[in-house]
């Protein structure tokens, strides 16, 4: 009975097939839905290390040194995938709702769907940035 | 040729199909809500993040954003972990640690978004 642990059969592994858009869109899918899974258990975390600390001002001064430095640039690209992983995970989402009530199946739609959402989860996330750029000079 | 031994449904498919579309559908508005939340935040941050949560509005939204999201979450990890794991017994583990993770996370994060609403 030990043996019958090892001989179930497990979903197909990424490396044996060829990529294509609806492959691609799936797995992303899954990879942000982890991602975003993770970091939302982080910003609770420290939404709870926020309220309980009293003295949040001085520890948020980051020393202007090289280590200052790859911090911010390490916050700033996890924003910039986060951000991503959001915004793709939801259209995515919206996409799997559709199919889930019948629509979008064909090949064809299907495929354009996929494209459609790669191009406005990006077009999203830049804008988000540009904003967020603009929000600060301004 | 072996044969491969199906094991037996718990019939609790159906339900966890349907309940990650409702919280799917949930967290539409919910997402939106942070979004647009996040660029008010980002306009001031210091005159507005600590008193985000003094606004009943944001209160209630965050909160459930944060057991919605959790529990769509949990409910998404439960089927990686099923299509990825083979050994039984380590399906059966990391499903509880998710689990876990998940609920003392929303009991933590509730219980300090209604400290910081009460003392705002």
């Amino acid at each position: 009975m030990n043996n019958e642990n090892n001989q179930k059969p497990i979903s197909p592994h990424l490396q044996i097939y060829k990529w294509n858009i609806s492959s691609l869109t799936s797995i992303l899918h899954r990879f942000t839905g982890v991602v975003l899974y993770f970091s939302i258990v982080a910003i609770c975390w420290y939404i709870v290390y926020y309220t309980y600390s009293t003295s949040i001002k001085e520890q948020s001064d980051i020393c202007e040194c090289w280590f200052g430095t790859i911090f911010k640039i390490v916050i700033i690209s996890a924003t910039f995938g986060l951000t991503f992983s959001l915004y793709y995970h939801f259209c995515n989402g919206i996409r799997h709702l559709f199919w889930d009530i019948g629509k979008g199946f064909e090949l064809k739609t299907a495929k354009i769907n996929g494209y459609l959402v790669l191009l406005i989860s990006t077009v999203l996330t830049i804008s988000t940035f540009l904003l967020i750029v603009y929000l600060k000079l301004y | 040729m072996k044969k491969i031994k199906i094991a037996p449904s718990t019939k609790t498919g159906f339900k966890h199909w349907l309940m990650q579309r409702f919280s799917a559908l949930a967290l539409i508005p919910l997402i939106i809500w942070l979004v647009l939340s996040l660029v008010k935040i980002i306009e001031d941050p210091e005159g507005y993040l600590p008193v985000f949560f003094a606004y009943e509005f944001n209160a209630v939204m965050g909160i459930l954003l944060i057991i919605a999201s959790l529990y769509h979450g949990s409910l998404g990890m439960r089927v990686i972990i099923e299509d990825y794991v083979t050994n039984k017994v380590k399906i059966h583990f990391y499903i509880m640690l998710i689990n876990f993770i998940s609920i003392t996370t929303a009991v933590a994060v509730v219980i300090a978004i209604l400290k910081l609403h009460l003392i705002n």
